[in-house]
This record gives C-alpha cells, sequence and structure tokens, in this order.
C-alpha cells in the first residue's frame, strides 16, 4: 500500500492543526511499513502535483477540518478539478474539527461519504473526532502528545480495512456530552476559558474584548 | 429585509427578484447581490476574527459590506449552483467567512456546543439551487448551519420551484 495523503485546509500549513493530525497518523503508517506522499491544497501553486498524484494512485485519503457543517470552500473548489476515476481508487477521509462532540461532525461526514460516488471511485470510510481547536495554540512538545492518537488510527488504515473498522468509529468518542460534563464545562465557558482566550488573544496582540460588537462601536477599521 | 446572494452563472437571482416584484414586494424590503466580478476570497481559518481583530476578517476584499448586509437581514437566501449535489463553492466561501458574526467564547445549546453570537439579530437562512443538488442534504446542512447561527432554516427549493422560495419571501 501507498497513500496519497492530501491536507485539505486552507489554512497554511505551519499553523495548520490537521498537518499536526497527519504527522501522527503517518507515523502509525511507518511503523507498519507503509510508505506515503503528502500535500497540501493551502498551496494552489501544488494543485496540478496533487491532481497527478491523485490521477496516478489508488489509495487516497483527504484529511480536513470541518468548516460550517461541510467541507472548506477551497477544498470543494480543488474537488471540482479532479477527473473522473474508477473503483480501483479508494477515497478516504479524516474529518476533524473544533467543537467536541460527535454529534457536530456527521453533517460533513454525510457529504464525504457521498463524495466518492461523485467522483467514479470507492469510498474508505471516514474517521471522525472533534476537540482540535486548541493544537495550534499547544508548544510543539503537548501537540505530539494530543494528536498521538491519530498514530493508532495510522497503524489502523495500515492494516487495509479503510476506517470501516470499530476502533475508528470508537475513535470518535461520545456523540453528545453527558449533562453532568455539559454543566461543568459550561460554567468553565463563562469564566476560565474566556481568560484563557483572552490571554490567548492579547498574546495575539488583541486588546479590545473577544466579544465586542464592533460594527455598532465603529472598532473596526478606521 | 430580505437578502439574496446569488453566484450562479445564470443569474438565476434576477429572475426570483422579477418574481417577488410581481407578487408585490416592496422593493425596499429586499435586495440581490450578484457576485459576479466581485472579489470574494475563501476562509483562510486564520482565526483572526475571533482572536486577534474580534469581529473583523483580515481579508481585505468585496466581502465585508455583504457580511454586514448578511448580519442585518431578516432572511439570507443562498442562491446556488451546484455540485457534487451540494452548493457550489462560490456560494460556500461566501458562508465559511460568516464567524466574524461569531465569537470565540462557546456554550451550550440543546445539549450541544455553540458559539456565542457577536449581535443580537440574526438571519434565518434559505437556498435556492440550480442544477442536481441533493435536497435532502441541502436541507440538513441549511438547518444545521441555521442552528450555528442561533436562527432557523427557510427551506431549500430548487431554481423549479423558485415560486415556493418567494412565496417564503413575502
Amino acid at each position: 500500500m501507498h497513500v496519497v495523503i492530501i491536507n485539505g485546509s486552507p489554512r497554511v500549513q505551519k499553523y495548520s492543526n490537521t498537518e499536526k493530525i497527519i504527522t501522527a497518523f503517518t507515523k502509525g503508517l511507518s511503523e507498519k511499513g507503509i510508505t506515503f506522499e503528502t500535500y497540501a491544497i493551502s498551496n494552489r501553486k501544488a494543485w496540478d502535483d496533487i491532481r497527478e498524484a491523485y490521477i496516478k494512485n489508488d489509495e487516497i485519503l483527504i484529511a480536513l477540518p470541518l468548516y460550517v457543517e461541510c467541507v472548506p470552500g477551497l477544498l470543494l473548489e480543488f474537488l471540482e478539478t479532479l477527473p473522473q476515476k474508477d473503483e480501483h481508487t479508494r477515497l478516504s477521509f479524516v474529518l476533524q474539527s473544533g467543537f467536541a462532540e460527535g454529534c457536530q461532525l456527521r453533517c460533513g461526514e454525510a457529504f464525504l461519504a457521498k463524495l466518492p460516488e461523485y467522483l467514479g471511485v470507492r469510498y474508505g470510510g471516514c474517521l471522525v473526532k472533534g476537540d482540535n481547536f486548541g493544537i495550534r495554540i499547544l508548544d510543539e512538545e503537548k501537540q505530539v502528545q494530543v494528536t498521538k492518537p491519530y498514530q493508532a488510527m495510522g497503524e489502523l488504515f495500515a492494516e487495509g480495512d479503510g476506517f470501516f473498522r470499530e476502533e475508528a468509529e470508537k475513535f470518535t468518542g461520545p456523540e453528545y456530552l453527558p449533562l453532568p460534563m455539559r454543566l461543568i464545562m459550561g460554567l468553565i465557558f463563562k469564566t476560565l476559558a474566556k481568560k484563557m482566550f483572552q490571554k490567548a488573544a492579547a498574546s495575539w496582540g488583541c486588546s479590545v474584548p473577544l466579544d465586542e460588537k464592533v460594527w455598532e462601536t465603529g472598532h473596526d477599521r478606521a | 429585509m430580505v437578502l439574496m446572494v446569488d453566484t450562479t452563472t445564470q443569474h438565476i437571482g434576477k429572475v426570483i427578484a422579477e418574481e417577488l416584484i410581481r407578487r408585490g414586494k416592496n422593493e425596499a424590503g429586499f435586495e440581490l447581490i450578484d457576485t459576479t466580478g466581485m472579489h470574494i476570497s475563501h476562509c483562510v481559518g486564520c482565526n483572526y476574527c475571533w482572536l486577534k481583530t474580534p469581529g473583523v476578517c483580515a481579508i481585505q476584499d468585496d466581502y465585508e459590506p455583504v457580511l454586514k448586509k448578511m448580519s442585518k437581514a431578516d432572511q439570507v437566501w443562498l442562491v446556488s449552483d451546484t455540485h457534487f449535489g451540494f452548493v457550489s463553492w462560490q456560494t460556500k466561501n461566501i458562508v465559511d467567512r460568516i464567524m466574524p458574526l461569531v465569537t470565540m467564547y462557546l456554550k451550550f445549546k440543546d445539549g450541544q456546543m455553540r458559539h456565542v453570537m457577536r449581535y443580537d439579530h440574526q438571519p434565518d437562512l434559505g437556498i435556492v439551487y440550480t442544477g442536481d443538488g441533493d435536497q435532502a442534504y441541502l436541507e440538513r446542512w441549511c438547518q444545521r448551519t441555521a442552528l450555528n447561527l442561533g436562527s432557523r432554516s427557510l427551506g431549500v427549493f430548487p431554481e423549479s420551484n423558485g415560486k415556493g422560495a418567494v412565496s417564503c419571501m413575502l
């Protein structure tokens, strides 16, 4: 097996959470002796190369962040440039999001489940997991730590069944968070999390409240 | 106020606007934005509109005036071509970039995490599409997207049933 892995995130690779996930995933592939090549659609100049890799290979994996309940606009644009292939090619997905619960990603997953048919190829399943928003603001060591579970999924993928495995299904975690946890987290959202976000924003040079109604206060660009 | 944002190559929004006027809608009660010739980039996921310049997109192109109008409208209708049964990338780019309307702050609503909205008023959302759209999927996506805005879906209509959409706009 040789896997073509496409990072479908529009964010520059350096800050891409999806990229960190791919790094962990490919460690798992390497462990099992599977070779791969990786691309990122955020760089438009690479689109011809990516398309060529898609055409020449039969094991394709697109890893992507959820953007408003579905595929990011830039990835949609790229997908429209792909030619039809046949069912010798298998197309699988790693879908990740900021929101933590499985239910948040199902609408996006439903689109991805039908996409291979539109392209004429075979569906290899979709690995679904949320709670990844914070990866970019962690230091490198913590990034490795939080993305580590994806390595095991790389090892699983290497066994050849795509993501049609119980382990991949379980990887999503809870569909909804249980009520006690929601109550506790709801409290944290109103207190600690606000402070944490405001602190992260300050380190980015932001000095106004994150919930400012800028179009009403006139603090948008003068 | 009803706002139509038309990205279709056949300018379907114009036909719907004409029908709307024919059925007695006051011209002051709706606006049609045809994005032909406008420069509207995709969202690059920089998170600046949440964490660096809250409420303001870092990309300076023709999008901000569109978003301001969307934010203030009672109804936003996406008039879109379809590919893979879904809205076109041109329309998806317009939707992906609504993020300045939500804040970084989080809450739970109906058992799910949601972002806290930046402004008090939220537009409802509808779709009119050309081509071979996946009606059931578009309905699902429209409902989910409206859920994220704290509003509701107005429904999804193929171009052939543009009159159905017009009835919702009156």
